[in-house]
């Protein structure tokens, strides 16, 4: 979405370009004239912001092996929306993944939202017209444990590392935003689309499921440098976040660090699918700001202004530290949120977990400071190996200081909607008709 | 149940100038809608009758007493909540809550059921209670009073068995109605009888139309009734906080469902 403001960015010049070749279909034709128009007219506060029309055609497919979500690149807008579900059975299971699945197909794809008796609510919330454009939307689906622990018929399926999250050192877990049966996480250019798909679920599911939590969260949007290189996203600390994400272009690598497979020893039914945690986690923003600037960056374990590793400061933020090469922590501490997550070394990689964190701002705490910190989000195939065993090492950093983390859960992220005949979950539902 | 001010009374003044069947289409609720005013004129009569005796075990300062009469009373209010809209002011000096007041349960404008709920559980004492019980008592009269006249647009009788159901899913699921007495099951049964109701008078209007609906909503007006049972206790029923979470989501969802389906009901009936 672009600001009026933003139009005289030199980088508009390749959004026009691309919007141009578009210009073809008459839909963004359309759009392409208000764009044109918003430099030359003069804006009322009360026009909307100049979309950018082809984000809002642009879509994920919603259809394979995995769900969507996971290891296409974040949009600008996030959420997880966590729920109790109410299924006693089998039956009742399906029918939600069903009822899921046929809204997930729809809001990813788009379309004219149906017209209804006008003595009738109306079928959808209008909150993106008569239109539903996919926006970049992604739906992903996961299971908590208690979905599992409390149905006896469902309990012998469990995902092997599936648990209830338990408190780290650090942590001052709120009951009120934490675990769940189910989450959605969805994911959006705009958080209008992402409200937009929210309230669609709950007016779809209300028969099956209750919201119990959600929180909002965005990723910067940042326009790749001169050289065409994309930097990675700053949290609220003020440094980039998620420098050293294994590449999820990597097919290989996905398979190695996100995806269950067949050799994992987890359910059957379970193949396809990923270990989804996610931790609401607040940062002591002010105290933060009144930390010296040599000493965040030392805590962090990077410089702050470019990312680039202590070790190489003139360097890049993908420049590999070497810790080898300091073992006595001069350049880098030891204690280093960066060197104590990943060691850069081989056995840390059996550790590599694929991190989609959003930044979170919600509003003011009873005290009078900014309740702000990290939607974080993070992937992979062994809850054990991944996230588990990295927090451990980070138990008792000095971050802790400027972090509490407050709320979240682990969950199972289905296997993907494999075709147009398939639904979410089937395997699982297979599953529990066979046992 | 509160709303703005403003709007209720604004809404009111339309009702009173359109008439009461301004649809075509309410040709046929004629018949429910005089039963339902009936049934409503009995619940307030009740309500009288209730609330004087509560009002007096309050003035006597019978603390065990007006406890006990507390609950009991309020569900024959809480059964026409429904229309409360259509007797907005009155519904806030009988029926609201402190968080409507800027001092909340220090304001001195804190009036009604949940002033003296306030007193009696969280003080254990009738002190100071005296006015606000004969202020309660005046009113409870005054809707009486105003019953017999008060024009019932079928729009709003229809409407209000959702709107009731939304106002349950939004504010009363949380058990912060009754907040001091922990009493609100007694309410839901006040609230889902009332809502029901609504729905038998008209159910014969769509029920060849509408068989699958009809199934829908019984189903889920059914499933808080079996939940409500589990719970009861002599005439009455448990405090709130022995609702198992479980049984909060049964209900919680069937209230959604409720409020999801009835929200469509005005316009099954062809009501605008």
């Amino acid at each position: 979405m672009l600001d009026p403001k933003d139009l005289r960015r030199p980088s508009l010049s390749l959004d026009r370009r691309r919007l141009l070749k578009g210009l073809g279909a008459t839909a963004i034709g359309g759009s392409f004239a208000g764009v044109a128009k918003a430099e030359t007219l003069h804006h009322s506060v009360a026009d909307a912001p100049v979309a950018n029309a082809t984000n809002q055609i642009d879509s994920v497919p919603c259809l394979g092996v995995h769900q969507a979500g996971i290891v296409n690149a974040r949009p600008a807008n996030g959420m997880v929306a966590s729920f109790d579900v109410l299924a006693k059975d089998a039956g009742e299971l399906e029918t939600l993944f069903r009822d899921l699945t046929a809204r997930i197909a729809f809001l990813t794809v788009g379309g004219p939202v149906p017209v209804l008796d006008p003595k009738l609510p109306p079928a959808d919330s209008g909150l993106l017209g008569p239109m539903v454009r996919p926006d970049n939307l992604t739906i992903t689906v996961s299971l908590g444990a208690s979905l599992f622990d409390e149905r006896p018929w469902l309990a012998p399926l469990k995902p092997k590392h599936l648990q209830r999250m338990t408190r780290f050192s650090n942590d001052a877990l709120d009951a009120e935003i934490c675990h769940g049966d189910l989450t959605v996480q969805i994911c959006a250019n705009t958080q209008d689309t992402t409200i937009h798909a929210l309230r669609d679920i709950i007016k779809a599911s209300s028969r099956q499921m209750i919201l119990k939590w959600k929180q909002e969260g965005n990723v910067p949007v940042i326009t790749p440098g001169p050289d065409g290189r994309a930097e990675s996203a700053r949290n609220f600390l003020g440094f980039r976040d998620g420098t050293a994400n294994p590449n999820s272009s990597d097919a290989t690598e996905m398979d190695r660090v996100v995806w269950v497979g067949p050799e994992d020893g987890e359910p059957v039914w379970a193949v396809g699918g990923s270990y989804q945690v996610v931790r609401i986690i607040r940062n002591f923003v002010e105290r933060w700001d009144r930390t010296p600037f040599g000493e965040q960056e030392r805590i962090i374990g990077r410089t702050k202004m470019s990312g680039a590793p202590l070790d190489r400061r003139d360097g890049h933020e993908f420049d590999v530290p070497d810790y080898a090469a300091d073992p006595e922590g001069k350049a880098t501490p030891l204690d280093a949120h960066i060197r104590l997550a990943n060691a850069r070394d081989e056995a840390s990689k059996a550790h590599t977990i694929l991190r989609r964190p959003f930044n979170y701002s919600n509003g003011v705490t009873r005290s009078g400071q900014l309740d702000q910190g990290l939607l974080f989000i993070c992937y992979q195939a062994n809850l054990e190996r991944g996230f588990i065993t990295v927090q451990r090492k980070l138990n008792g950093e000095p971050l802790e200081e400027y972090l509490k983390p407050v709320g979240g859960g682990y969950f199972y992220t289905l296997p993907g909607i494999r075709d147009a005949s398939d639904y979410l979950g089937s395997s699982l539902i297979a599953a529990a008709r066979g046992a | 149940m509160r709303i703005c001010g403003l709007v209720g009374a604004t809404a009111l003044t339309l009702i009173l100038s359109s008439g009461a069947f301004a649809q075509e289409a309410s040709l046929d609720l004629v018949e429910p809608i005089a039963e339902y005013k009936i049934y409503v004129s009995e619940q307030v009569a009740k309500l009288v009758e209730d609330t004087t005796a509560f009002t007096a075990a309050v003035k006597a300062g019978e603390v065990d007493k007006a406890k006990a009469l507390f609950a009991p009373t309020r569900v024959s209010y809480e059964a026409i909540e429904p229309i409360a809209e259509l007797f907005s002011d009155l519904d806030v000096s009988i029926d609201s809550r402190a968080d409507d007041y800027e001092k909340a349960e220090a304001d001195p404008e804190f009036p009604g059921f949940h002033r003296i709920e306030y007193g009696l559980w969280e003080k254990n004492s009738t002190e100071g209670l005296a006015p606000v019980a004969d202020k309660l008592l005046a009113d409870v009269k005054a809707l009486e009073g105003r019953i017999a006249s008060l024009t019932f647009p079928p729009e709003k009788v229809v409407g209000g068995a959702a709107v009731l159901m939304e106002e349950v899913a939004a504010t009363k699921i949380s058990g912060e109605e009754d907040r001091y007495s922990h009493t609100d099951l007694w309410d839901f049964r006040g609230n889902f009888d009332g809502a029901r109701k609504i729905v038998e008078l008209v159910r014969p209007l769509i029920a060849a139309k509408e068989a699958d609906f009809l199934k829908t909503v019984d189903a889920n007006f059914n499933t808080v009734d079996t939940t409500l049972v589990k719970y009861e206790d002599g005439e009455g029923y448990v405090a709130y906080d022995k609702l198992s979470e479980d049984d909060r989501k049964v209900l919680a969802a069937a209230v959604n469902t409720l409020a999801e389906d009835l929200s469509t009901l005005r316009g099954k009936l062809g009501l605008d």
